[in-house]
């Protein structure tokens, strides 16, 4: 059964090179709904008591080198999968009026993307979660290189070396762990009892691969390029699911890893972050390039995100996993409007934009509706989330807390403005067509998730907290036993 | 003993094959002696048992690891004989000598990993560099190649003199060739004796010169891009998993007790570092295609040298060894087997561009093969130097973080290629077409990359 979630991307991957041209569109959409399927049947099974479900194989897989072939999945894992299964068919169905979604290349490399990202999820294996780390890596660079904006070279070379770099930080650390270790099993590795100073330096070099992919803010500078050079999938698949591996990686590998690294790592990272958070905001507003905006804003709700994860409290963590849920259905929603905006003006500038609203109504409610959940007003999940963040952060550190929660402000302003400067306005264009259906079920399906998520968040947080009590609880002891 | 022997009989029937003036009986009596070989080596890896036991030599011993080797060598030379075929379609003339040579050369090899003592060692190493200097100067036509084959017969001449030299100290010092009895003298020593370590100095400088390490290496990339491609090829994958293996057997085994041991570690880390930038530094502005493959061949020498300084026990070492040198090789296969197709006479990195269109299956092996060699998972490239870094963590896990940051570095050029390969041409290029044995050699080496390291569990 678990088998299916390797093998059904792999089998779509390479059998969508061979369908007719035709047929790809509908090919893709019924192969990531199986795997969405699939996901679902593992949520049913999962007796959700917080346990890893283990799957695979413990013994050594490479004689003498200690990588065993274990994978699992406990509420965490399951939540990004179901989040990665949900947004790879939206992202699908959001790209149905491109060229591209014809492309077999491009619908392949989204199944090789998904692939990555499932193995991200499942492994609890350290040297597997980084091979599928680097996996991730090669499908939305070369998405991007072959069907981003024209003048994108320079600013992929530079996201793949920057990322790149960063893994190779992580590789070295995993090595230096491993040699300690019997093997690269999760549970063998947090077996070992580190000095604080090596905790702190190998915990760096995890903190830095994943501060690359967040991105935290002293390392964010190939994110808005990347963002703006790729096109409108490749960003979706960046923002919406990629830059939650980073996260997932904190909850799952960083901490329980180096629990010894807390104190010296904890208070830096949050000031980061929290830095990270103002400064994506304070930018944010300034940008004439409404996919720039998004890009920026969405570095600034993800650094809260990494802020609340290292505060390292029961409700900041529950909050943070609403935020990664929340955050990848409104980023999708976000870019995906930009393309509509695109696709029809040819132009994402926002001084030559304006007077949508009168010519494109339900555009313009949807996009109202999606810019409201993205300044986390309540009754939309983002409220629940950033809430429960930032009385984390107040709790953590009061200081801290009040400047983080200036996102709530700064978020409505680039918001609203680029919304206002977009919408309305002395008309613009002669003619502005309303939403295609394709559209209309993207923007729709994420709007309805996002609002039973803020009025019942309690779907996730059900799903999600023994999970989160038993990862919180393993850390607590001193010795990580 | 028996896969050597039929190695070399059929590179003596492939050459007097070569009279019938047919080159695809050359190929193949080559092609098949190596399969047959491939064959009696993986038996006598099940059985434990040779088929001709009553053949035996003292100055060769093939035990568990040197018949590993052999195996690889013959699937490499396998491989690489069936890239050069092509060659040899249009221009029939010299393809006994070159076959031959290359089974030559392999059988050199064989015996380079065989060996238990030093002139058996001797005998192997010119049996394996003498038919390369002749095959790096085959393509008559081109300067170059003449120019590669006269330079790296001058300088590799001069360093088996240079070995010779050291081998002579080294018998000075102990009074024999044989590997044990120099280990056995060189533990009875209670002061390491000066005349022992001058011989081990300028064996290590000539072994230094023959993988091309830095400061040793200014050969390497003038031979690499003269040389025929299917040559450059033999030389970094066969060639170097010979020279590696030979040379790591006689570190570990003699030299690499004690005091001795730290006499030579410490000069070979400085060369390690210095190869490491060396080679990937140079590598970042190459505009040649073989040129950056020889820089980044270079900074594989580097990364392999760790084995060397890692302390480790050679019964450990020589299966990572292995694993590594039989992915590089692989990788190395795929990529000169694209050069080979893509044929273009100015071997720019440019060239490169539009291959997606002209051949697509090209274009997948070409970026399969880099990115082994750039070792991002899942290729078995990575697996490789996964475990080559791990295993010297323990005793120098600076000089690992050193070639870490070197990875990173060498990803820029690897990438440069990879994305030439997947942006289009400037001007519409006609399609490429692959011969059936191209193909199926391109398949071998893609799988070998791909899943080499998946396949290999399966086995143990």
């Amino acid at each position: 059964m678990e088998v299916l979630l390797f093998i059904l991307p792999v089998f779509f991957a390479l059998s969508v090179l061979i369908v007719p041209k035709s047929g790809v569109r509908a090919y893709g959409i019924i192969g990531s709904l199986a795997v969405l399927g699939v996901v679902i049947a593992c949520m049913m099974q999962y007796s959700n008591d917080g346990t890893v479900h283990l799957f695979g194989n413990k013994e050594e897989w490479l004689r003498s080198t200690g990588i065993t072939m274990s994978f699992g999945y406990d509420g965490i894992s399951l939540l990004m999968l179901l989040l990665t299964a949900v947004l790879v068919p939206l992202i699908l169905v959001s790209n149905f009026k491109n060229e591209l979604a014809e492309n077999r290349l491009f619908t392949s490399m989204v199944f090789f993307m998904q692939l990555g990202l499932i193995g991200v999820f499942i492994s609890m294996d350290g040297l597997w979660f980084y091979v599928f780390w680097e996996i991730t890596l090669i499908p939305i660079f070369l998405i991007s290189w072959w069907f981003g904006a024209p003048e994108r070279k320079a600013a992929l070379m530079k996201f793949f070396i920057y990322t790149f770099v960063g893994s190779l930080a992580m590789l070295a650390a995993l090595i230096g762990l491993k040699v300690n270790a019997a093997s690269f099993q999760i549970e063998d590795l947090k077996a070992v009892i580190l000095t604080s100073k090596t905790a702190c330096w190998l915990a760096l070099g995890f903190f830095l691969a994943f501060a690359i992919k967040i991105p935290i803010f002293p390392f964010h500078t190939w994110q808005p390029d990347t963002y703006t050079k790729s096109p409108m999938a490749g960003t979706m698949l960046l923002s919406g699911i990629m830059l939650k591996m980073a996260l997932y990686g904190m909850i799952r590998w960083m901490i329980p890893l180096f629990p010894e690294a807390m104190s010296c790592l904890q208070y830096p990272v949050i000031i980061l972050a929290t830095i990270g958070v103002v400064y994506g905001a304070i930018i944010a507003i300034k940008q004439k390039d409404m996919k720039r905006v998004f890009a920026f804003a969405s570095m600034s709700h993800v650094g809260l995100i990494a802020a609340a994860i290292m505060v390292w409290d029961f409700d900041a963590l529950s909050g943070s996993m609403v935020q990664i849920v929340n955050h990848g259905l409104v980023a999708v929603g976000l870019f995906l409007a930009v393309e509509i905006i695109e696709r029809r003006t040819g132009t994402r500038n926002l001084p030559d934009l304006g007077g949508f609203a009168k010519q494109a109504p339900k555009f313009a409610f949807w996009f109202a509706v999606l810019a409201f959940a993205s300044v986390s007003v309540p009754l939309t999940s983002g409220f629940i989330g950033e809430f429960l963040m930032l009385k984390g952060l107040v709790q953590f550190d009061m200081i801290i807390g009040i400047i983080a929660g200036t996102t709530l402000i700064l978020g409505a302003v680039y918001t609203f403005r680029a919304y206002q400067l977009s919408m309305y306005g002395p008309v613009t264009r002669d003619q502005f067509a309303d939403l295609h259906w394709s559209e209309l079920i993207v923007l729709a399906i994420i709007i309805i998730a996002v609002v039973i998520l803020g009025v019942y968040p309690a779907i996730i947080t059900d799903f999600v907290n023994p999970s989160l009590k038993i990862v919180l609880e393993t850390v607590s002891t001193p010795s990580g036993l | 003993m028996d896969a050597l022997l039929i190695v070399f009989a059929s590179g003596l029937i492939s050459l007097f094959a070569a009279f019938a003036k047919k080159p695809w009986l050359v190929v193949g009596s080559a092609m098949a002696g190596l399969l047959a070989a491939i064959i009696v080596i993986i038996g006598q890896l099940q059985t434990g048992k040779a088929f001709f036991d009553f053949l035996t030599y003292e100055g060769l011993a093939f035990d568990q690891g040197a018949l590993l080797f052999s195996l690889a060598i013959c699937v490499l030379s396998l491989l690489i004989i069936g890239i050069g075929y092509e060659r040899f379609k249009e221009n029939p003339e010299h393809t006994g000598e070159y076959i031959g040579l290359l089974m030559f050369s392999a059988t050199g090899a064989m015996i380079m990993t065989a060996y238990t003592d030093m002139f058996m060692f001797f005998l192997g190493l010119e049996i394996l560099s003498i038919p390369i200097y002749v095959m790096a100067g085959s393509n008559k036509a081109d300067v170059r190649s003449s120019e590669a084959s006269l330079k790296y017969f001058l300088t590799g001449s001069f360093a088996t003199g240079i070995f010779l030299f050291g081998l002579a100290w080294v018998y000075g010092a102990t009074g024999t060739f044989k590997l044990i009895e120099i280990q056995m003298k060189i533990q009875e020593m209670e002061t390491l004796s000066p005349i022992l370590m001058i011989g081990v100095l300028l064996i290590m400088a000539s072994f230094i010169f023959k993988v091309g390490a830095a400061p040793f290496h200014f050969w390497s990339p003038d031979v690499y891009d003269g040389a025929p491609p299917a040559v450059t090829g033999f030389m970094a994958s066969v060639v170097k998993m010979a020279a590696f293996y030979a040379f790591l057997k006689m570190f570990s085994v003699c030299f690499g007790l004690g005091e001795l041991m730290d006499f030579w570690n410490g000069a070979l880390v400085v060369m390690i570092i210095i190869t490491l930038f060396v080679g990937n530094l140079s590598a970042l502005r190459q505009v040649k295609f073989k040129r950056l493959l020889a820089y980044s061949s270079i900074t594989h020498v580097g990364y392999t040298l760790l084995l060397f300084v890692s302390q480790l026990d050679f019964n450990y070492s020589s299966p990572i060894l292995w694993f590594y040198m039989f992915s590089y090789g692989f990788s190395i296969v795929g990529i000169i087997a694209v050069a080979i197709a893509v044929n273009d006479s100015e071997d720019r990195i440019d060239g490169l561009k539009g291959l997606g269109k002209r051949n697509p299956f090209l274009a997948i092996v070409g970026i399969v093969s880099l990115l082994s060699l750039a070792g991002i998972p899942p290729t078995s490239g990575f697996f490789a130097k996964y475990v080559l870094f791990s295993s010297a963590w323990a005793s120098a896990s600076w000089l690992v973080i050193i070639a870490l940051i070197n990875s990173g570095i060498s990803i820029y050029y690897y990438l440069k290629v990879i994305v030439t390969i997947a942006s289009p041409a400037e001007q519409e290029q006609e399609k490429i077409k692959l011969s059936p044995l191209t193909i199926a050699v391109m398949l071998v080496a893609l799988v070998g990359t791909l899943g080499f390291s998946f396949i290999l569990p399966l086995l143990y």
